[in-house]
């Protein structure tokens, strides 16, 4: 082997890797909500793809309504997603829950089911209802940012909308741990999710704290959605794709796990690029649901949980 | 209603100041889980500084009564509650859950059940999350730190790795983050080592301190006639004695506890 070839086979693989950690950034992004709600709530939301896209369809919006850059559209949508969150999860989801069935003397397995249901129901209502509203048409809000690079050496670039997500959800992902641990609602949010009755012993209103948190999930599916909006073209139906992958990188990482949300991106992105890379574009997808099923044979509470 | 009655009406309303009243006064409460009864027309009266030990077989509505008391059954499902809890003036059988917990009350629970998966000062932190709390945080950590001195050396410990002993301090000191002026214990010493019970037993003064009420659910007869001020016995739901460990015979207790043959062989759920 030419030191050309030995040079050119580690940029592959350099070029891989960096554009395969970037990549999990989004990923991350994309999971957060899921990893707050299913990972750390225990609450399977099945409408969780499809509220990226709503919110994605908020960012388009809001921008052609105002002319403002697409970013600044988030100081709108982020509040505006946490108050649905919370409203959905006041008027809706708490009404589903397991104690709710056996408050109407339902079995708790149709407690399980009930949310699974609505969430399913939701799903399909907001992915017609933005069919009705905005068409079939594939919409998207990318501009000259989309498309930009920084290069690292002559051969070696990063996409600077990639690099901002990966910050992004680093930043997100550690500032929500935190949170969880260290805040009287983040405590609250915990214990609630582990012993209901219990943390109602120790004076938390069990009802507003589950709708903070789905309100929390919401406002980063909020940003999920800027971020999908600035990356490609959407449509109505692209929901549950997102939901898809979003339960791979959270059973990847861990549930419980916020951080390992991050890695899980982090090795889903790495694991996808470098098998496009070798084997073409064919093998990312398999490649990706093979590494999910490798951990969850071989580590199944996950990368980082402990 | 004549004059004279409405002025003697008020002259005995600031002649007996608050404080004279029963702090805690239950009035013919009843608990009902669907159809069935747990807790049948009991009444009860305590005063600032009372502990009060339930006692009672299995079944015997103990338990439901603390959860009547903490609004659990009333908050739970399809179970409910008749009469009324009254405490310092205010109508428990009226609030939910946490609005109880704010009013001053605390309840450490059977079998303990606290958040396996936090750490003992997470635990702790749990139970002052009301907001009338917070301040006192830092106060009421050192307080509970010094009666349990390894609960201090093992603030960082995921609490479901602990021993049952050091779980039922933990969940002692939870229940005193929110500074109660009403803490009850259900099965304090249920599944503890000996030597860990009276560990436990000799802190119970400091525990409750202060003109606090104390509520005692304790199968260990013995144990809870020592540490209280008064005592009743259940029995089916109903209370069929109650009086002051002095005044009351051991045998007597015995023999309320076991009931009279007519209830022989019958229990109701509690």
């Amino acid at each position: 082997m030419s030191n050309d070839d030995l040079y050119w086979t580690a940029i592959d693989l350099a070029n891989g890797i960096l554009s395969g950690a970037m990549l999990g950034g989004y990923y991350a992004l994309i999971s957060v909500g899921l990893a707050l709600t299913f990972g750390v709530m225990r609450l399977i939301n099945l409408a969780h793809g499809d509220w990226i896209i709503v919110a994605a369809y908020l960012c388009a919006t809001a921008a052609s309504a105002s002319g403002v850059p697409p970013f600044w559209t988030l100081i709108i949508v982020v509040p505006v997603m946490y108050a649905i969150g919370y409203g959905v999860q006041r008027g809706l989801l708490n009404h589903v829950s397991v104690q709710a069935a056996e408050r109407r003397g339902m079995s708790p397995v149709y407690g399980l089911m009930l949310p699974l249901l609505v969430t399913f129901g939701l799903s399909i209502v907001l992915s017609q209802g933005l069919l009705l509203i905005f068409s079939a048409d594939t919409a998207s809000i990318k501009n000259d940012l989309s498309y930009s690079a920084i290069a690292l050496s002559a051969d070696l670039s990063i996409s600077t909308l990639r690099l901002g997500f990966f910050a992004a959800a680093a930043v997100l992902l550690a500032g929500l741990s935190l949170w969880l641990k260290t805040t009287h609602i983040g405590r609250a949010i915990r214990a609630a999710s582990d012993d209901p009755e219990t943390a109602a012993l120790m004076g938390m209103r069990t009802p507003h704290i589950y709708s903070v948190a789905s309100g929390v999930a919401l406002a980063s599916a909020g940003i999920a959605g800027f971020m999908v909006g600035m990356s490609r073209s959407f449509q109505p139906f692209d929901g549950p794709s997102f939901l898809l992958m979003a339960f791979g990188v959270v059973v990847l990482g861990g549930l419980g796990s916020l951080m390992g949300t991050l890695v899980g991106g982090i090795v889903l992105g790495i694991v996808q690029v470098l098998a496009g890379t070798y084997f073409g574009p064919a093998a990312e997808q398999v490649a990706g649901y093979l590494v999910i099923l490798m951990v969850l044979a071989l580590r199944p509470q996950g990368l980082l949980a402990k | 209603m004549s004059t004279s009655a409405v002025e003697a009406a008020k002259a005995a309303a600031t002649a007996v100041p608050a404080a004279a009243t029963p702090a805690l006064r239950i009035t013919s409460l009843s608990a009902y889980y669907g159809e069935l009864r747990a807790v049948h027309d009991v009444s009860l009266e305590l005063e600032r500084g009372d502990v009060l030990a339930i006692i009672g077989a299995n079944g015997a509505g103990k338990s439901t009564l603390l959860r009547s008391l903490v609004g659990l059954v009333n908050h739970g499902a399809r179970s409910h509650t008749r009469g009324s809890i009254e405490f310092d003036g205010k109508r428990l059988d009226k609030l939910s859950p946490d609005q109880i917990v704010d009013a001053g009350v605390a309840l450490v629970p059977e079998g303990r059940r606290l958040f396996a998966r936090m750490s003992v000062e997470d635990n702790l932190l749990a139970g002052a999350y009301l907001p009338r709390c917070r301040p006192t945080i830092p106060r009421k950590l050192e307080e509970i730190y010094a009666l349990f001195p390894r609960l201090r050396e093992r603030k960082a410990q995921i609490v479901s790795q602990m021993s049952g002993g050091e779980q039922q301090m933990v969940a002692i000191g939870r229940a005193l983050m929110s500074s109660p002026k009403l803490i009850a214990f259900d099965e304090l010493s249920l599944g503890l080592s000996p030597a860990m019970i009276d560990e436990i037993y000799q802190n119970l003064g400091a525990i409750i301190a202060g003109g606090a009420i104390g509520i005692l659910v304790e199968q260990d007869l013995k144990r809870a006639l020592a540490a209280c001020t008064r005592f009743c016995v259940m029995l089916e739901g109903s209370i069929v004695l109650e009086g002051r460990p002095q005044e009351v015979s051991e045998d007597a207790i015995s023999a309320a506890y076991f009931g009279s043959d007519a209830h022989g062989g019958f229990e109701a759920r509690g």
